[in-house]
């Protein structure tokens, strides 16, 4: 971007149609997105001409968004705690204690609790304290976030299976399951609220200034804290809010499997991670936002999708993300900040 | 020791709060006396705890540990970790197996090899395209769990006719089980190559001090590459003593061994931040662990549970042994 | 504003004032009794050689360090400043060399980094109440980039005037009066033409706000200040005012300390030998350094002088293999030497005392023998193992030989003083065998009991035939320890002098060459 350019034209005049495709351009270079939209391009292209075209029906485009709504809003918490420069390995425990307390609260066969829509700020509630817990014991106790969120993941798991003994609680009809199954338009309810929650981060990450604190930490934390930053409020804050979409995303995978099982954590935290990296976000943190994390989770859901839909061995699966794993953080990751790799 | 750190312009990290200094005592005998107070605890609760059975259960279960959190040692001592070990792990349980049933005994050596090709791959990707460890093992890792499950999606079992084979783990000698006597010898390699060789050394004083190191003239890329073969070569032994003393491989018996071989090392008294540490570190924490694995069964703690108390103690450790010092920000 | 009073400059009122500082150190003294004053509306210079104190006044002054002694007033009323953001409130503030804006965030977004609350509108911030702000505060400055750009995609000119322009509206916001703003070395990292710009905008500042300008290029400060003071060894020398101020006396009062000739034991330089160690031939760095010529002869000490931007950091640097030079060779004992990396010419024999012992010298986390050791472990080896007793051993005969004050050869390096943790780096090469070592700025931190041992070291290694390029923290040093001195200025090498033993040149004659 060249310097000591205005958006005003040299003539001094503002013309609004220059400035509007100067800003437009801008924004979209500046956004860091044209890659990730060109992966989806490329994805698409490959699996649509794999598959003959059954890639682009109506019905497996449903399905693609119905199956990227869940790790996207997961991707939505999870990519704030990496720009700040940490990483949040904690999801898998708090969804599994997240869905047991689903198991507890709501309608089901095992018991006559039924809370109804107080489900919704309880679990998601709970998801959060974790994320705050997170934050703290990272802050406080001075360890990495890698190591805290992964002890938080175990303490969660374990307590998880222990309260609910290992045991599939189904669940009776409660008043989201139409929610989670519903459609709008051809377009699945899930994907529209995941689609709502990523604007309100973005417009959250663009317009207030929790935002601008969470990417000055990002871009140099010391700098930062120098400026005034609170740096350790800010980062607690940002491990909650994760908490707060993991207990969320919880509560939909609960209903939408009709039952409660600690399990249904598991392998979740591969994918998000991915999804966070293919979007664009930086590990060494300060860059990518929320759309970056939405758009990682539908690449990497279409990328998946495809694999099954050209019947390649599910087990290569796991393999195949990895290797987007690596090669999306070793192109998005900012060596200088690095110093030495260890 | 407050300095005149530079009469130039204030560094980043100068203008930053100033941080705590470590403590002198070496971690090392706050990891004794733990395992000395866990042993005291569980007699406490039940009796039968210091019986010879119970004791040679925590001997084995420790044994596999141990093997693997030497391992696991190499890559925290210099500073990085090896998320991979479970992948690697499951992966060699039913290689391993299936091996033996088409090449004999050659299946032995030539797991060796895989696991020392596997860490060689980890290290370096680290080196060459200069990602963290955490990120480029986790990925591997996943490939690894793959290949395993695409070996072998369910577990195996090792062919009657094969059993002779496995004597070599699970025979005795002198009446001392070979599991014990294969966990020692690992344990002196690993002692002597850390302490005693230059190359080991040098996975020391990467881990203290990279910059150092580099300028030093210690050739980083080098030194990462052993230390990570090193950690492939404990985890492929560590699956095959498995697949050997349960007379089959399991695909997805790896996962849990991630957890507990960094629990190992890290209760044992070995810094994250890597440079302090050794072997007999690792011994002890993976005595404590399987003490505290036993232990609770023994009283009668849900087994689920214990997981999180490992959580617990895994955080403790580190926030006791992680040195502040090294860095201005924990990330 | 003071009426009246036109015709006296003295009667112009002071904004802020610094007495009788004083600032220690373990066994240094970083300020004795330093009077500074800023009045208003007034550019002050500050002058100074490396280890003055310009950098510790500085730091107190903008809160960064408290004084041991001595009082800080600000517009009349006494202060304690607890750190820069507490002192932008206060309405002082300092642009660092490095800058300290966020490099991924934008312009706009930096200028008003944590002070934002004045714009928000129902919990969200108004962009167009930013967007306005933002325009007229840079403005001041000058600065015309797009608002959106991050810093990273702007030029050092551009971050230092939104420095200045954040710095400048903060003093608006809390309302403090005449702001005072630091800036240091500045002019470094800036074009002819930004230079004229930078300056240009500080004389219309001036009608606000003061400032510390801080430089060693003495004509530019003479030139833009309207008072200059003058910091040596940590006191006070003088303030004069810029007008009647001369480049030459400047350099005098700068340098001139009671030089003791055996403090750097110059009795014992011997000459050294005739055959060349170190030749180095056209050897160039774009951005860095122009073709550069070096012979070092066995036993010689070789001094590289110059200041920010002279290029001998980055000369040693290509020379100890952690930088690639663009063109041109090394060549060590007649063998050419094309380093790919540090471990190629550790190998070859070139040692280095690099000048963050702390970060890059040593292992703080193990101890006095291990760190002592890591060079030899080969030869410390009986039947391919390394041996313990003989680790000792080589360890103890290095804490004897260099006198390093260890309660044991077993105990970790953290817990040494700065001057023994150097003597343990120096043990290390001294150690390896190696026929060239490079020092940079091998005394400082220390206390002046360990820098003499230092001095008596290096004559040592001399003696024993090791060729040395040595940059010291002051130019008596410098003098007083080399055979032959190289004068490097903005990347390219305008003079050499020697040092011989009883004809030592005057800081004087050299300090013209330097600036």
């Amino acid at each position: 971007m060249p310097n000591n350019v205005s958006s005003k034209s040299p003539a001094g005049q503002s013309n609004w149609l220059s400035a509007f495709t100067a800003k437009g351009r801008s924004w979209f270079h500046r956004s860091g997105i044209g890659g990730q939209l060109l992966s989806l391009m490329i994805v698409t292209g490959i699996f649509t001409i794999g598959t003959k075209g059954r890639f682009l029906s109506g019905a497996n485009l449903q399905v693609i968004l119905s199956l990227a709504a869940i790790p996207a809003m997961i991707a939505i918490g999870l990519h704030q705690v990496v720009v700040l420069g940490g990483i949040d390995l904690s999801v898998e425990g708090v969804v599994a204690s997240c869905v047991v307390l689903v198991g507890l609260l709501a309608h089901n066969k095992f018991n006559s609790n039924d809370v109804r829509f107080w489900i919704v700020p309880i679990v998601v509630g709970f998801g959060g304290l974790a994320g705050i817990m997170n934050g703290v014991l990272h802050t406080k106790l001075r360890i990495p976030s890698f190591i805290s969120t992964l002890g938080m993941s175990w303490i969660l798991w374990g307590l998880a299976v222990f309260v609910s003994n290992g045991q599939t609680v189904p669940l009776l009809k409660n008043p989201l399951t139409g929610f989670v199954h519903g459609t709008l338009l051809g377009i699945p309810d899930l994907a529209l609220l995941a689609l709502a929650l990523l604007v309100i981060m973005q417009i959250i990450q663009d317009r207030t200034r929790f935002g601008r604190y969470l990417y000055a930490i990002g871009g140099d934390e010391v700098l930062a804290a120098q400026a005034g930053v609170s740096v350790e409020k800010t980062k607690i804050i940002v491990f909650g809010i994760a908490g707060l979409f993991y207990g969320l995303s919880a509560l939909f995978l609960a209903v939408e499997l009709d039952s409660a099982q600690a399990i249904t954590g598991n392998n979740l935290l591969f994918p998000a991670v991915t999804a966070v990296a293919v979007g664009g976000v930086a590990l060494t943190g300060g860059i990518g936002s929320a759309k970056n994390a939405a758009l990682g989770a539908l690449i990497v859901t279409a990328l998946n999708d495809g694999l099954i839909l050209l019947n390649v061995n599910p087990y290569a699966q796991e393999a195949v993300n990895g290797f987007v794993l690596v090669t999306a953080v070793a192109l998005t990751i900012d060596r200088r900040k690095l110093g030495f790799i260890k | 020791m407050v300095e005149l750190e530079h009469e130039g312009p204030p560094s980043a990290q100068e203008r930053a709060p100033v941080r705590r200094k470590r403590t002198g005592i070496p971690a090392i005998y706050f990891a004794i006396v733990l395992l000395v107070a866990l042993v005291f605890l569980f007699t406490l609760g039940n009796r039968n705890f210091l019986s010879a059975y119970n004791l040679n259960t925590i001997a084995s279960y420790a044994a596999i540990l141990l093997v693997v959190g030497l391992g696991q040692m190499c890559t925290i001592l210099i500073g990085g970790i090896d998320l991979s070990v479970g992948g690697l792990i499951s992966f060699v349980s039913v290689a391993f197996v299936i091996t033996l049933k088409t090449a004999g005994a050659w299946a032995f050596p030539l797991c060796l090899v895989v696991g020392m090709i596997a860490g060689a791959i980890n290290g370096n990707i680290l080196t060459r395209i200069k990602i963290p460890s955490f990120i480029a093992t986790l990925g591997t890792g996943g490939i690894l769990t793959s290949l395993a499950l695409m070996v072998s999606p369910l577990p195996v079992d090792v062919p009657a006719a094969s059993y002779g084979l496995l004597d070599i783990v699970n025979g005795t000698v002198l009446g001392i089980p070979n599991l014990l006597l294969l966990t020692t010898a690992v344990f002196l390699f690993f002692y002597v190559i850390l302490r005693f060789t230059t190359v080991g050394r040098k996975i020391y004083y990467t881990g203290s001090n990279i910059k150092m190191s580099w300028m030093s003239g210690i050739d980083i890329g080098q030194t990462r590459n052993f230390a990570f073969v090193l950690s492939g070569l404990a985890a492929a032994i560590a699956a095959m003593m498995q697949s050997c003393s349960q007379f089959g491989g399991n695909p997805t018996l790896g996962k849990v061994y991630i957890l507990q071989s960094i629990a190992a090392v890290v209760v044992g008294g070995t810094a994250l931040t890597g440079g302090t540490g050794g072997a007999v570190n690792t011994v002890i924490g993976a005595l404590i662990l399987s003490v505290m694995e036993n232990g609770m069964n023994v009283v009668g703690v849900d087994a689920y549970f214990q997981q999180s108390i490992l959580g617990i103690v895994i955080i403790v450790s580190v926030a006791l042994t992680f040195d502040r010092s090294k860095t201005a920000m924990i990330k | 504003m003071t009426l009246g009073h036109q015709t006296s400059r003295t009667a112009k009122e002071s904004v802020l004032e610094l007495r009788r500082i004083t600032k220690s150190y373990p066994g240094v003294v970083a300020l004795h009794e330093v009077n500074f004053t800023v009045h208003r509306n007034e550019i002050v210079g500050l002058i100074g050689e490396n280890g003055a104190g310009k950098s510790t006044l500085m730091k107190i002054l903008i809160g960064l360090i408290q004084p041991d002694e001595g009082s800080y007033q600000l517009r009349g009323e006494r202060v304690t400043l607890r750190g820069p953001a507490n002192a932008a409130r206060h309405g002082v503030g300092m642009v660092f060399q490095e800058g300290s804006l966020l490099p991924n965030l934008s312009i706009m977004e930096n200028l008003f980094l944590c002070h934002e609350i004045g714009f928000r509108k129902f919990g969200f911030l108004s962009q167009r109440a930013m967007r306005e702000t933002a325009s007229s505060v840079l403005s001041l400055v000058k600065v015309t980039s797009d608002l959106e750009t991050p810093i990273s995609e702007t030029t050092s000119a551009v971050r230092q005037m939104v420095e200045i322009a954040r710095l400048l509206w903060l003093s608006r916001l809390y309302h403090q009066e005449n702001p005072v703003l630091v800036l240091d070395e500045p002019t470094t990292v800036l074009t002819e033409n930004e230079r004229k710009t930078l300056f240009t905008i500080l004389s219309e500042i001036k009608s606000q706000a003061s400032i510390i300008l801080i430089s060693h290029r003495l004509q530019e400060v003479v030139e833009n200040s309207d008072r200059i003071v003058i910091l040596k060894d940590g006191k006070n020398v003088t303030d004069l005012e810029a007008g009647s101020a001369k480049v030459a006396d400047i350099e005098n009062m700068m340098v001139g300390h009671t030089f003791a000739a055996e403090r750097y034991r110059e009795d014992e330089q011997v000459e050294p030998g005739n055959e060349i160690v170190l030749s180095v031939r056209d050897l160039s760095k774009r951005g860095a350094f122009e073709p550069f010529n070096l012979t070092v002869r066995k036993g010689e000490i070789v001094s590289l002088v110059g200041l920010v931007g002279s290029g001998k950091e980055a000369v040693c640097r290509c020379i100890n293999g952690l930088e690639k030079p663009d063109r041109g060779s090394i060549a060590l004992g007649g063998k050419k030497l094309a380093p790919d990396s540090p471990s190629e010419t550790v190998r070859s024999g070139i040692g280095h005392i690099p000048i963050d012992r702390r970060s890059e010298g040593l292992a703080l986390g193990m101890t006095v023998a291990e760190n002592v050791n890591l060079l030899v472990l080969d030869r410390l080896k009986v039947a391919g193992l390394v041996s313990p007793a003989r680790e000792k051993d080589n360890a103890r005969r290095l804490i004897q030989e260099c006198r390093i004050k260890t309660p044991s050869s077993s105990t970790i390096c953290a817990n040494l003083s700065g001057g023994n943790q150097q003597k343990t780096v120096i043990a290390k090469w001294l150690s390896a065998k190696i026929q060239l070592l490079v020092l940079d700025h091998p005394t400082r931190g220390v206390d002046v009991g360990a820098k003499e041992e230092i001095y008596k070291l290096i004559r040592k290694l001399a003696r024993d035939g090791i060729s040395m390029i040595v940059m010291c923290d002051t130019l008596e040093e410098d003098i007083g320890l080399c055979h032959r001195m190289l004068i490097m200025k903005d990347g390219r090498l305008v003079s050499e002098m020697s040092c011989p033993r009883d004809k030592k040149p005057s800081p004087g004659n050299i300090i013209a060459l330097i600036v």
